[in-house]
């Protein structure tokens, strides 16, 4: 058994965690943080990518709005590399109430959300493709965000600041001692080895987990309500901003384009559990008409990968619990010594990716109040490493590199213009990274093919990088082809299903890939 | 002159123009895009796995089941079909249809397949060979480490072993030039001097009694540079397939290509037909997406060769509605429910099953067997009731359902 003794122990390596691993760390505590699985590989992984302006909350949560509002702001100025200042629309489409946009506006005013009416004929000339039935649009600052980046930035700021980062490290227990948190036990995934982490302190930030977390330190149960929701895909950015129709929120009202993507979401279901969210054929269905009204012909684009993320949201008895959409987004810090007399522990839930690092804030205020000291928070005033420039991601910056590496760098994966040199750095960095671990970071395989073409010449290259073995090489190609399959099977149709049918004919057809030596066992992570 | 319309250029419409052409029929070949060949590995499978893998393929085609396109083919034209390939492209096309070739594939699995190229035979596997696998740093879709360390840790298909090693050299196709596609290198080992600068750059390296594997891009247009290659190293060389762009499956789309121009064929490329017309039991012209309103062809018997899923020849809607796109013919396969699955490693979707019932005539039928028009044939992927690619199966498929189609054709039009 390994032995670390810290401060402030924080669970969960999404955006929460590693907003609070960082605003800890900034604080001057000494801290690690601890997560089962990749960073970003919960649910902020499986989001919808959009930078809230806010313009969503006006009318139906104006807290939430201004929080936005206001994170938007500094979040594009401390992670400007991981957001893209898309801008965004709201439209008003056939069918739908036109007076909304009144009260929009108005809600908008009221939150300090910038937000203007522009003409349909301007909108429709910046956004062609946009159904040309809309009868009002309402200009925003939305913005994209890639939440992988947003975590790694924040986690390499933690680090910077001294935290630890534990990945593929899993708690399996709080232990407590009269009433009070004294270590936190975790295993590691990968080796097996057990690692007991002595603290004063732990931070409960394990999303839809978070009720499993609090459970292990035998706390009364949080009642975490995870609200399923999916999301689609789509080839090619059908537009460059955001769109959101112009009602009340609902299912699938919203168009993100994100990287070289349009992801249209998303829905919301009451599950019982975030470990398994399936994707059902009649909301894909749902998800295809409603991206037929924002862009007529939607169905005729090529659906590319499918997936579902579950919101963590807190039971509030103020909703019916089957209502998920309608609770507060609005984050809640549960107070365990006031709640169950235990201390040292809190837990967050809630909240969105756009306030990640306000409620890293609030939760760390928390903290130091029972702690009985002030530390001031200043997560806002600092860049996080590689967003020192200010600079705001663009979809073009990739070519842009490689327009200026082209002569000394492969490109491994055409699709999303990934380099050989992009792809050896992070498995220098990762080495004992699957390929989705790359993935996140890098986009690998996310593109048209789906790996078609890419997988095999990372699985080589990673061999020659003197990682691995071919054994464990052969074993991340197989999980890897099989992970992808995950996302493609729900939305497999029309072009996709041709793109499927050529990588079949390589995998198995030129390559005969299921014919490799069998692994002994399956890899899994 | 009776005249017919083959749509499509894959291995299936190029096998049946030729041997349609060769009787004296007028063929005019549609085709919207060179098909699956020109990207395949380049060698003619027949049965590879049956699920367990073959050795004698022309004996798994004769114990299929009923619903596989072979029952309908049938094993002898398909030793036609090998027969006729062989004669009629020596230079690239050995084997014996009563035994499997056990080829290394580009990620080191050994593949069975029953014609292949002659600059591949090397490779076939046996107990105590030795390998060197030999890597280009300009060419990314050929990693040499894990072919040699799959090879090497592989058991053999009849029990032995072989060993592998790998090596690097770093000749670049083209000056300056660090990610070249295998056509890009296919050209340059067109070029004495290249094959003489590559062999340079190798031939110090090799051991004694090593057998040596490349990518398959030794030369496109000149068919000796592998063995001019082979002699200037001093060793036996082979080629490994690799991921399209695929060199040995362009030279013998290329080849194919010519013998049917040579017989007469009039070959319109790059259109799309979209649309036919019929009058009764047949069909009388199909009309190609060009210039306003389309261009008609009419002829008196008509060959859908338009392959599968990967060709468009078939889809899957937004709606999950399956239809073969050009005569919207009734499918075969539909009741095997659900079509797609999640499982990726698990057992074949049923959807790349579905596909046009034929008899054994290849006249495309309905589910009761009667022909949907008397002069509509059908030919390759376009079948239903096989997993080409699981089974390696697709080019015996098209090669053999095209002999048959052929014959039916010429038959019912004499
Ligand atoms: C469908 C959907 C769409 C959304 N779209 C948007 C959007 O467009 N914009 C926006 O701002 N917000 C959006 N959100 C909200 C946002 O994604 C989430 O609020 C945010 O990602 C939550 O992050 P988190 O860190 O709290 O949770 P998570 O990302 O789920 O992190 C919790 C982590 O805890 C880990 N964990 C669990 N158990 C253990 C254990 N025993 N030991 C160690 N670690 C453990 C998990 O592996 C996980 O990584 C969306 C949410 C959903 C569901
Ligand atoms: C990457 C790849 C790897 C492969 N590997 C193997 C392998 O390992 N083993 C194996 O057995 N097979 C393999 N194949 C498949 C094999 O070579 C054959 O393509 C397949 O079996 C079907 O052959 P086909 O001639 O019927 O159709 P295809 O080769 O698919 O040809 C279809 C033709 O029809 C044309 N067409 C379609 N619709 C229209 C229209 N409306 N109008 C005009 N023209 C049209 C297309 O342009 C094309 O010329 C592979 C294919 C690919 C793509």
């Amino acid at each position: 058994m390994r032995k670390l003794a810290v401060d402030v122990v924080v669970i969960g390596g999404g955006s929460t965690g590693a907003g609070v691993v960082r605003d800890v760390a900034m604080r001057g505590f000494s801290t690690v943080l601890v997560e089962r699985a990749d960073l970003g590989q919960g649910t902020t992984g499986r989001f919808h990518g959009l930078l809230h302006s806010g313009g969503r909350y006006v009318v139906s949560d104006p807290e939430s709005a201004r929080e936005c509002a206001s994170e938007n702001e500094i979040l594009t100025r401390i992670q400007a590399g991981a957001i893209e200042s898309t801008g965004g629309y709201f439209v008003t489409c056939p069918g739908d109430d036109p007076t909304f946009a009144d009260k929009f506006l108005a809600g908008a005013a009221n939150t300090g959300v910038w937000a203007r009416e522009v003409s349909v004929a301007e909108a429709l000339r910046n956004e062609p493709r946009l159904n040309p039935g809309i009868s009002r649009a309402i200009e925003v600052r939305d913005g994209t965000v890639d939440g992988w980046k947003l975590v790694w930035g924040a986690a390499n700021s933690a680090r910077h600041y001294g935290a630890q980062i534990l990945t593929y490290h899993r708690v399996t227990k709080i232990e407590t001692e009269a009433g009070r948190v004294t270590a936190v036990r975790c295993t590691s995934l990968r080796s097996g080895e057990e690692v007991l982490i002595e603290c004063d302190f732990v931070l409960n930030c394990a999303g839809p987990w978070a009720g499993q977390i609090a459970a292990m330190a035998g706390a009364h149960p949080v009642e975490v309500v995870p609200g399923r929701g999916i999301m689609i895909a789509m080839n090619h950015r059908l537009v460059n901003r955001v769109v959101n129709r112009c009602i009340y929120p609902a299912d699938g009202d919203i168009l993100v384009p994100a990287h070289t993507v349009s992801i249209i979401g998303t829905t919301d279901v009451k599950v019982d559990d975030p470990d398994n969210l399936a994707i059902e054929a009649h909301e894909v269905q749902q998800m295809l008409d409603a991206g037929e009204v924002l862009i007529p012909g939607f169905r005729n684009s090529r659906a590319l990968h499918a997936w579902a993320g579950a919101r963590p949201l807190i039971k509030d008895d103020r909703v019916a619990v089957s209502d998920t959409r309608h609770m507060s987004r609005g984050m809640a810090v549960i107070d365990h010594t006031t709640r169950d007399g235990l201390d040292g522990m809190l837990t967050i839930g809630g909240g969105k990716l756009t306030t990640y690092r306000l409620m890293a804030e609030h939760i760390v205020d928390a903290m130091c109040d029972k702690r009985g000291e002030h530390r001031d928070c200043r997560t806002d005033a600092e860049p996080v490493p590689g967003s020192e420039s200010g600079r705001t991601h663009l979809v073009s910056d990739r070519l842009h590199d490689r327009e200026h590496d082209r002569f000394d760098e492969q490109i491994i994966c055409e699709c999303e213009l990934m380099s050989r040199k992009m792809f050896t750095d992070a498995l220098a960095s990762q080495p004992a990274g699957s390929f989705d671990d790359l993935r996140r970071q890098l986009r690998l395989g996310m593109g048209p093919c789906q790996g078609g073409f890419c997988s095999v010449r990372a699985t080589g290259i990673a061999l020659d990088a003197g990682h691995l073995d071919s054994e464990r090489a052969n074993g991340l190609l197989r999980l890897f082809l099989k992970n992808r399959w995950i996302g493609l099977w729900p939305i497999l149709y029309g072009d996709q299903v041709r793109q499927t049918a050529l990588d079949n004919w390589i995998f198995q057809g030129t390559l005969d890939v299921e014919h490799l030596p069998q692994p002994t066992s399956e890899v899994v992570l | 002159m009776s005249r017919v319309v083959v749509i499509g250029a894959g291995l299936a419409g190029l096998v049946a123009a030729n041997r349609l052409a060769e009787v004296g029929v007028q063929v005019v070949l549609l085709h919207k895009g060179l098909g699956g060949l020109q990207l395949g590995q380049g060698t003619i499978d027949v049965f590879g796995y049956a699920p367990e893998r073959v050795f004698n393929p022309i004996k798994a085609v004769g114990s299929v089941a009923t619903t596989h396109p072979y029952t309908a083919i049938g094993g002898k034209a398909v030793l036609t079909g090998l027969d006729y390939l062989k004669k009629l492209l020596p230079e690239l096309l050995l084997g014996d249809p009563e035994s499997n070739y056990q080829l290394p594939t580009a990620v080191g699995a050994i593949r069975p397949t029953c014609l292949a190229q002659p600059s591949m035979i090397a490779g076939h596997v046996t107990d105590g060979a030795k390998l060197v696998i030999v890597g280009i740093r300009g060419l990314k879709d050929f990693q040499p480490q894990l072919i040699a360390e799959n090879l090497a840790r592989t058991p053999l298909p009849d029990g032995g072993r072989l060993r592998a090693r790998h090596l690097w050299v770093d000749v670049p196709a083209r000056d300056g030039e660090i990610d070249s596609s295998g056509l890009t290198y296919a050209r340059a080992f067109d070029d004495e001097d290249f094959r003489v600068r590559f062999a340079k750059a190798v031939v110090d390296q090799l051991r004694e009694d090593e057998i040596v594997g490349l990518p398959a891009v030794l030369g496109l247009k000149d068919l000796h540079a592998w063995r001019d290659l082979a002699g200037k190293l001093a060793h036996r060389v082979f080629e490994i397939p690799l991921p399209p762009p695929s060199v040995p499956g362009l030279r013998l789309t290329e080849a194919l290509t010519a013998r049917a121009l040579a017989a007469g064929v009039r070959i319109v490329p790059g259109v799309r037909t979209v649309r036919y017309a019929s009058s009764g039991d047949r069909v009388t012209s199909v009309t190609t997406a060009a210039g306003l309103g389309g261009r008609g062809y009419a002829a008196d018997a008509f060959l859908l060769a338009t392959g599968g899923f990967e060709s468009g020849a078939l889809n899957l809607d937004s709606h999950q509605v399956v239809r073969e796109t050009l005569f919207d013919l009734p499918l075969a396969g539909l009741d095997q429910t659900p079509l797609i699955h999640g499982e990726y490693w698990g057992p074949e979707q049923p959807l790349f099953k579905v596909g046009v019932a034929v008899n054994p005539k290849m006249q495309a039928v309905d589910a009761a067997g009667i022909p949907v028009f008397a002069n509509l044939y059908a030919a390759g992927g376009i079948i239903a009731g096989a997993s080409g690619w699981t089974e390696k199966s697709g080019d015996g498929i098209a090669l053999a359902s095209a002999i048959v189609a052929a014959a039916a054709i010429s038959k019912e039009l004499a």
